[in-house]
Order: structure tokens, then C-alpha cells, then sequence
């Protein structure tokens, strides 16, 4: 059932209402109340966020609750089985999953206990047309609710169409032969979707029954004239309503095929029903932002979209917190400030050259994979007055002058180049003195670096004074994530034998506890959740980013460089087999950065295409990258806009089962992004033709 | 007599190698025995000493042989000495132990690791010691449970707590938590304690 946003000027139930009633249903029950809400969070920095804002809103009503990350759609599938034991569970809380599955049918959550209730807040698009207006059983339909921005009530064309087919049974086809004999029911012209079935529960029955209008016995010829006239009337009913029945059928296809788009971020709703409550705080406000801004960098919302919202915050960032004028702020000031943001990735944190090397915006415009581009940012360096020493060196330690005018002499010279736009809204968050501010943008750089690569696979983290031959040999340490997860230890082991009960690390080994190590999502995960509360974690986490776009521009240069780029019937496909950082690659959300990033280097040099039955012109493409453990290939399919700061909805969803379909090629979809997809090795080749070669694309 | 290899000497050395790393070494018996041997042997002695010049009274009793009394009887109580600092030093680990678990004797006790290296009767001084502190427990239960091990003061009634070792399925106050690694829970601080100090469930 649709849970609407709330709206002051409407009475209704809303967000506010549906977590009185959780809490109300938690406090009922003082007895089983231990394991009886439940929150699963999907693996992305929105929900990430917003998981950490519900459950400090439930901690601060004393509401005992569980934080399961679920990885996938398999995963989401255990999970419930799981759940389906549980009889105390009387909340399931799902965050950025689950919109797209059809939830009131038994498959999914239709058959669990009556108590238990569902509450779905995603930012996938489109959503379950089943889980917002009703299915079969109403009764189930109360218990599931789907929190929602507001899109969901502009539905309404989608909103009659699905009514009229979930209460309208098919009309029967044998009802046409027998003209004479069916009653003609009252409301003929009306719209079908009002009533119950009136002509056809009729025409089932099917009786012999006289029309009421034949009281007395006119002359049978004239009877028999009515009677036809009635069976006429009647067949053009029927005829229309096979009409408007394909009519309501199409407008649904329609909004399950238009592709996979976002909505406002979990966070955001989240942010919404704290307002409600009135609990607002700068940590709550900080995760919303960076859950706004994650969504805009990896091109989830378009840049109107973001600064809609973005002024939103602006107003609550200012309700919250003192503002200053950009040059005054005082040193200790520990709190959130609103300003303009260069779009240079790390730019605080990084060398200046390294931080417009790395943006994909400046790549695309300069053609930064030829050697010719780097020279052109060296010459604009040069330009804006920034010696080779100025742009080399940590940004933190440039001159305040430099900085200071970093973004006037940007405006003034950066155009020749054809970079414009090069500044957007957003926040910034002080510590005082203990450390640097960190930018929004930062944080979900860093964030994400924590819960996409984390401790899964060794790579080279930066040492701050590295760059550029610093005083250490060796450019970087391999990076650990933290030894909470005793299993980790078996190297720690006490040279001696006594090993001390005490230090329950080694015991863990003689457990069954070693043997089922905990999956290296799961520590993400919370490595991440733990890093949004602590700045040291995340500035630690940003080396580790560096060395992620490190290895995305080394990759997409050498993709650029040896033209791997084929183009299949408009599509632009990419096969990564080889190179230093495969493993680093395999991994779902890297790759849809590297996708993303020759998407944003291709723009304005490749022509787009329209896919689907849209007109709009697109940039469709296709990465795979092997992934040599699982003897498989990884695809992300990403379909982007051809301006800048646009987003398209993506196609790529429904056109990998399309694809697999036709050549039936094992795959297997390993995470709720339904574009990511996992394809066996050697299918790869049949996938990708039947993918670009499909009738409708 | 001096030596660093004689026997006090080296049960001193061992406990302070205990001390020193932490751990807790076996129940050194060979060497518990062989310091009551060498008391015995220096009490026959003495003894002997003894009767040869208990017939003169104690201001005539000739220089060496009281210079030999007094060294005999010196030695004989610095055994003593230290076969009790070797006793109440390993003892006093145990406590530490029982303590640092809350309490919770088999987890002590069942561990085969500890158990190899107590003696039977260091697991007897175990099982009375626990009996007596669950009585004393008991006494207190409506007011204040000892056993419960507190570092610093609790904030909250609640406890945000993440599983660090499978404990499966727990019976609290307010229900059975099912507690899965790799899972956060928001739990009662007086339910979980236990767990905590136990080391399954870690506060984050």
C-alpha cells in the first residue's frame, strides 16, 4: 500500500503515523519485544545512511531492533525464509530494496504472519504497481507499505489501469455467441472500472432471462428487433471493453518498461520522517547530504533534481547551524557550512593536478588518456599563474592566496578549454581544530571506497608524502580493514605455548567460528557504517579512494589508447580481460565508476542512439570485465544522457533479460541493481550480440 | 646456596614469567614436590642438629653448630616463603580469571586449555570458591549483582552490540534474540552483559 509523503494541508497518514504505529506495536508487546523489528539495509551508501538515521531514531525510543545488511536478490531470499521462522517479528523495515519485487504475493511476503508488517523505503524506480495499489488480498495489501516521495501519487493513469485489471476478471469469449439470451445490464455506457462485474458475472451465468422491459407481450417481430439490438449493443460492450482492458494492460507494460530511474534517497524519507518527529540534528542533516550528493556523483539524479534538493538542505543546514562568510570562519567552528564545490575529485585532500586529472568532467573536455591532454592542464596551470610546485604539492599546502583565488582565476581562464560549469552547490562539514574540513562529496568518496573494495582485495593504499618520490620508499601499505573480526588473528598467535583463555582470539580458531568466516561485504559494511560517524576513519579511507580512481584512470586510458571500444549496433561495448587491476575491477560498483567514467570521457564524441522505444537520444554502454575466480564475466550496462549533469533511465535492466533470454546464457544477478549483471565465461560473446542485436533496440 | 638454580629460586622465576607475559603456566608439581623434599631433608637435619645439643642450655650451645641451626631454619622458612607465593600467585590469577569471565565457572573450567595446567586441587579451590561467591551472590541478588562486571558506569539502558562470536539463540527478559555473526543488535545492557564479558558480543 502507498504510504504518501506528508503534506501539512492534508489530513492523512504518513510517515509520522506509520512509525507510531512500529513503535506503538513494539511497546504492546513488552514481553517478545527483544527480536521484533528488523531492518535490512542493501549495500549502497544511501541506505548506508539512512539505516544509520532510522536506528538512531529507534534507539532513541528505546525500540530494540536488528541491522541485517543483505547483499543481494538471493541474498534478500534467504533472508526472508529466515524471517518466516521468527514469530515474534512484527516489523520488517527494507531500505533502497524490494520496490520492484511484486511483495504481496506469496512468493515474497504474502504469506508471513499476521502481525507482521512491511515497510519498504527504496529510491529504485519504478515501483511494483502490485505493492502500491493492491493486490488480491487487501488484507496482506495493510500490512505492506511503501514509503514514497510523492512520485507515486502522480500515477494515477497507472493507478485506474492496474484497479480495472485486478478487479476485472477476463471477460469470457463464449458470451458472444448467444446474442439473445443475456440480460443487458444498466450502466452499458459506463466506465468498466466503477462496479463489479455486472455484464460479466451475467454472461457467465448466462440464463434465459426476459428483459424487464417485456412486462406485457409487444408483437414478436418488434421483440425480436429489440432483442438483436440489444445483442448488438451488447457485443460493442464487449468489444470495448477487450479495448480498454489491452489499453490499461499497455500503460502498465509501459511503466515497467520505460527502464530502472531514482527517486529521492532513503535517506531523504528518512530525513522526512524525522522532520515529522522533530528530531532533527546536524548528524541526521549531515547523512541526508551525503546520501543527496552520493546520488548525484554516480549519476542517479540529474543536476536540477540536486539542486532542488540542495536548497533544501541549504535552508536546514542554515536553520541548524551559524553561518559565516566564506573567509571568516572561525577556527573551531564544529559544524555544517553551504558553499560552492569545485568538481575535482578529493580536491582538498589530493595534489590540485591530481584532483582535476581524476575528474571525469575535466576528462572529457582536455582528452586527458593522450598525452597532448596533460600538457593542455599543465598549460592551463600555467595560465592561471599555478607553478608546476604549486600544483604538485598537497592542496592543504598551498598558499592561501593560491586557494583563495583558485576559483576566480578558473572562471576566468578555465572556458578556453571548454570547461564551464565547473563549481555546484554543496556542503562542507568543519571539526574545529582537530582536522580539515571534509567535504560532502569527500565523504562519499570515501565511504564508498570502505564498503566497495574495503579488505576484499589487497591493494595499495597511498601514503600521505608519497607522491612524487617522498621521503618513503615504496609507495604505498596494503590496506587492512580493522581487526574487530577475530578470525583475522591467526597470525597473532603467542610465540609460546600457553595460549591465555583471556585473549579469546585464539580460541576462535578451535571453534567452528573460523570455519565460516564472516563475508567480506558484511565487513564493509560495517566498517563503512562505523565511518560515518568517525572523520579519522574516513580520512584514512581516502588514500584508499585515491588508489581506486588511480586504477580507474589507468584502466579507461588503456581501454581509450588501444581503441577498445567496439561499437555493436550503437552500442559501445568494452571487454576488460587483462591488466594490473582485474581483481580490483571485478568488483560491481568499480566498474560501474569505470563505466561511468568513459561514458563522461565519450560524451560529446560519440553520437547517441536511441534505445528502447524512446526517442530520446542516449549513450548506451556496456563494460564487462572477467572476473578470473568466478570463471565469469561481470557486465554493468550504464545508459547515459548526452549533457552533462542529465540522467537517462537506465534500459539496461530489462534489456539483459531480453538478452538472456534469447540465448540462454547462465548468469546470475548478484546485486539489487538490476543493470550489473553476471554472465558465465563462455556466454559472453552470444550475450553481447543478442544484447545489441535485439529486435527493439 | 645462592644459586639461581635452586628450587625457590625457581618457582620465584616462574611466577614472575607468569606475571610478566600474562599467562598462566602449568602446575609445576615436580618442583612443588622436590622443594617439599628438600624441606623435609633439611627439618631431619635439623633435627638431628637439634637433639645433639639440647642437652646444654641455650648460651652455651658451641657457634657452629647454632650458626648451622640458623642457616638450617632460615632456609627451611624461605621455602615455605616462596612454595606460598608460588601458591597464592597462581591462585590469585584463577580469581582474576573466574572474575574476568563474570562468574561464569564452566567457561573457566571446561576449557581444556586452563584445565591441563591446574591441579586437582587448584580445580577444587575453583568449584568452592565459585560455590561460596554464588552464595554471597545470592544474598545480594535483590540489591546488586556482583558478578557483573563493570569497567565504566553504563550511559544507557540499551547497548548497541555487534556479534562477534555465534552465540545463537538467547533467552532474555523480553524474548529470544537470535544472535547471528556479522549482525547489529540494539539490545537491554543487563541482558548481554554476560555475553559481553564472555567475549561474544562486542560494544560498539
Amino acid at each position: 500500500m502507498l504510504l504518501p509523503p506528508p503534506n501539512p494541508s492534508i489530513k492523512r497518514d504518513s510517515y509520522g503515523e506509520a512509525y507510531q504505529s512500529i513503535i506503538a506495536k513494539h511497546r504492546r508487546s513488552p514481553m517478545t519485544s527483544a527480536s521484533s523489528v528488523v531492518i535490512l539495509v542493501a549495500p549502497d551508501v544511501d541506505a548506508l545512511c539512512a539505516s544509520r538515521m532510522f536506528a538512531e531514531l529507534l534507539k532513541q525510543d528505546d525500540v530494540l531492533h536488528r541491522i541485517i545488511p543483505v547483499s543481494g536478490l538471493a541474498d534478500l531470499e534467504r533472508m526472508k525464509n529466515e524471517l518466516l521462522t521468527y514469530t515474534e517479528l512484527h516489523t520488517l523495515i527494507l531500505l533502497n530494496m524490494g520496490s520492484i519485487l511484486d511483495l504481496p504475493s506469496n512468493d515474497w511476503f504474502g504469506c508471513f504472519e499476521e502481525n507482521l508488517t512491511l515497510h519498504v523505503i527504496d529510491s529504485n524506480r519504478p515501483q511494483n504497481l502490485s505493492s502500491l495499489f493492491g493486490s488480491e488480498d487487501p488484507e496482506v495489501d495493510k500490512r505492506i507499505l511503501i514509503w514514497d516521495d510523492g512520485d507515486a501519487e502522480k500515477l494515477t493513469e497507472e493507478k485506474k489501469a492496474w484497479e480495472s485489471i485486478l478487479y476485472d476478471p477476463e471477460p469470457d469469449s463464449e458470451s458472444d455467441d448467444s446474442d439473445d439470451d443475456l440480460l443487458i445490464s444498466d450502466d452499458e455506457g459506463d466506465d468498466e472500472e466503477e462496479e463489479e462485474d455486472d455484464d460479466d458475472s451475467s454472461s457467465q451465468v448466462g440464463q434465459k432471462r426476459k428483459s424487464n422491459s417485456s412486462q406485457d407481450e409487444p408483437s414478436p417481430k418488434r421483440r425480436r428487433k429489440e432483442e438483436r439490438a440489444q445483442a448488438r449493443a451488447k457485443r460493442k460492450e464487449k468489444q470495448e471493453a477487450r479495448e480498454a482492458r489491452e489499453l490499461h494492460e499497455k500503460i502498465i507494460n509501459k511503466h515497467y518498461s520505460v527502464g530502472t530511474w531514482y527517486g529521492q534517497a532513503a535517506s531523504g524519507i528518512v530525513y522526512a520522517l524525522a522532520t515529522v518527529l522533530e528530531r532533527i540534528d546536524n548528524e541526521i542533516l549531515w547523512l541526508a547530504i551525503i546520501s543527496l550528493t552520493f546520488q548525484f556523483t554516480t549519476a542517479r539524479i540529474s543536476r536540477a533534481t540536486y539542486e532542488g534538493y540542495q536548497q533544501l538542505y541549504s535552508d536546514e543546514v542554515a536553520r541548524l547551524n551559524a553561518t559565516f562568510p566564506e573567509d571568516a570562519i572561525p577556527g573551531d567552528f564544529e559544524g555544517i557550512r553551504t558553499g560552492q564545490e569545485l568538481r575535482f575529485t578529493l580536491l582538498r585532500h589530493w595534489t590540485l593536478y591530481d584532483a582535476m586529472l581524476h575528474s571525469s568532467y575535466v576528462a572529457n573536455k582536455l582528452a586527458i588518456w593522450k598525452e597532448r591532454g596533460r600538457r593542455k592542464l599543465s598549460g592551463l596551470f600555467a595560465k592561471m599563474g599555478y607553478s608546476k610546485s604549486h600544483t604538485q604539492q598537497n592542496y592543504q599546502w598551498m598558499s592561501k592566496k593560491g586557494r583563495d583565488e583558485l576559483t576566480d582565476k578558473l572562471d576566468l581562464y578555465a572556458p578556453e578549454y571548454g570547461l564551464v560549469e565547473l563549481s555546484y552547490p554543496s556542503f562542507v562539514r568543519h571539526y574545529g581544530h582537530q582536522r580539515l574540513p571534509m567535504g560532502a562529496a569527500d565523504m562519499v568518496e570515501g565511504i564508498c571506497a570502505l564498503l566497495d573494495v574495503g579488505g576484499r582485495v589487497k591493494i595499495l593504499a597511498e601514503v600521505a608524502g608519497t607522491q612524487n618520490g617522498g621521503e618513503w620508499f615504496g609507495g604505498g601499505r596494503t590496506w587492512e580493514v580493522g581487526t574487530r573480526w577475530r578470525d583475522d588473528d591467526k597470525e597473532n598467535k603467542p610465540p609460546q605455548q600457553p595460549a591465555e583463555p583471556n585473549s579469546n582470539g585464539n580460541k576462535e580458531d578451535a571453534n567452528d567460528d573460523a570455519k565460516v568466516p564472516v563475508p567480506w561485504w558484511i565487513k564493509n559494511f560495517w566498517a563503512a557504517y562505523d565511518a560515518l560517524n568517525n572523520v579519522k576513519a574516513v580520512h584514512e579511507a581516502l588514500f584508499l579512494s585515491m588508489s581506486i580512481h588511480r586504477a580507474i584512470i589507468r584502466e579507461g586510458c588503456s581501454i581509450i589508447d588501444k581503441q577498445q571500444i567496439k561499437s555493436m549496433n550503437g552500442h559501445r561495448v568494452v571487454i576488460i580481460t587483462q591488466g594490473p587491476d582485474l581483481d580490483l575491477l571485478a568488483q560491481p560498483a568499480t566498474l560501474s565508476k569505470l563505466a561511468l567514467w568513459l561514458v563522461d570521457s565519450h560524451r560529446d564524441r560519440v553520437p547517441g542512439t536511441t534505445m528502447g522505444r524512446s526517442k530520446r537520444k542516449c549513450l548506451p554502454f556496456v563494460v564487462a570485465c572477467l572476473d578470473r575466480k568466478a570463471g565469469s564475466y561481470l557486465v554493468v550496462g550504464v545508459t547515459a544522457a548526452l549533457e552533462d549533469g542529465d540522467v537517462r533511465k537506465n534500459l539496461f535492466g530489462l534489456a539483459f533479460l531480453d538478452a538472456k533470454e534469447i540465448c540462454n546464457a547462465r548468469s546470475r544477478h548478484g546485486t539489487f541493481d538490476t543493470s550489473v549483471i553476471e554472465i558465465n565465461e563462455a556466454d559472453l560473446t552470444m550475450f553481447l550480440q543478442a544484447l545489441c542485436n535485439r529486435p527493439n533496440a | 646456596m645462592s644459586s639461581s638454580t635452586e628450587l625457590s629460586v625457581q618457582l620465584i622465576t616462574e611466577c614472575k614469567r607468569s606475571s610478566n607475559s600474562g599467562t598462566l603456566y602449568k602446575y609445576n608439581d615436580n618442583l612443588v614436590r622436590q622443594l617439599s623434599r628438600e624441606i623435609r631433608v633439611l627439618d631431619r637435619d635439623l633435627t638431628a642438629l637439634l637433639s645433639s645439643v639440647s642437652h646444654l642450655p641455650a648460651n652455651e650451645i658451641p657457634h657452629p653448630e647454632l650458626c648451622a641451626l640458623t642457616m638450617i631454619q632460615t632456609t627451611i622458612e624461605r621455602d615455605k616463603r616462596c612454595l606460598l607465593a608460588y601458591h597464592q600467585f597462581r591462585m590469585s590469577m584463577l580469581k582474576d580469571m573466574y572474575w574476568a569471565v563474570g562468574g561464569a565457572l564452566p567457561h573457566v573450567l571446561n576449557d581444556p586449555d586452563v584445565r591441563g595446567k591446574l591441579s586437582p586441587h587448584e580445580v577444587d579451590f575453583m568449584r568452592e570458591y565459585a560455590r561460596i561467591t554464588m552464595e554471597y551472590r545470592s544474598d545480594l541478588s535483590d540489591v546488586v549483582d556482583i558478578t557483573m562486571g563493570i569497567i565504566t558506569p553504563p550511559k544507557d539502558i540499551h547497548a548497541l552490540v555487534i556479534v562477534v562470536r555465534d552465540c545463537g539463540v538467547v533467552t532474555t527478559e523480553l524474548g529470544a534474540i537470535d544472535f547471528q555473526k556479522g549482525q547489529r543488535y540494539l539490545v537491554r545492557r543487563a541482558d548481554i552483559e554476560h555475553l559481553i564479558l564472555q567475549g561474544y558480543l562486542e560494544e560498539v
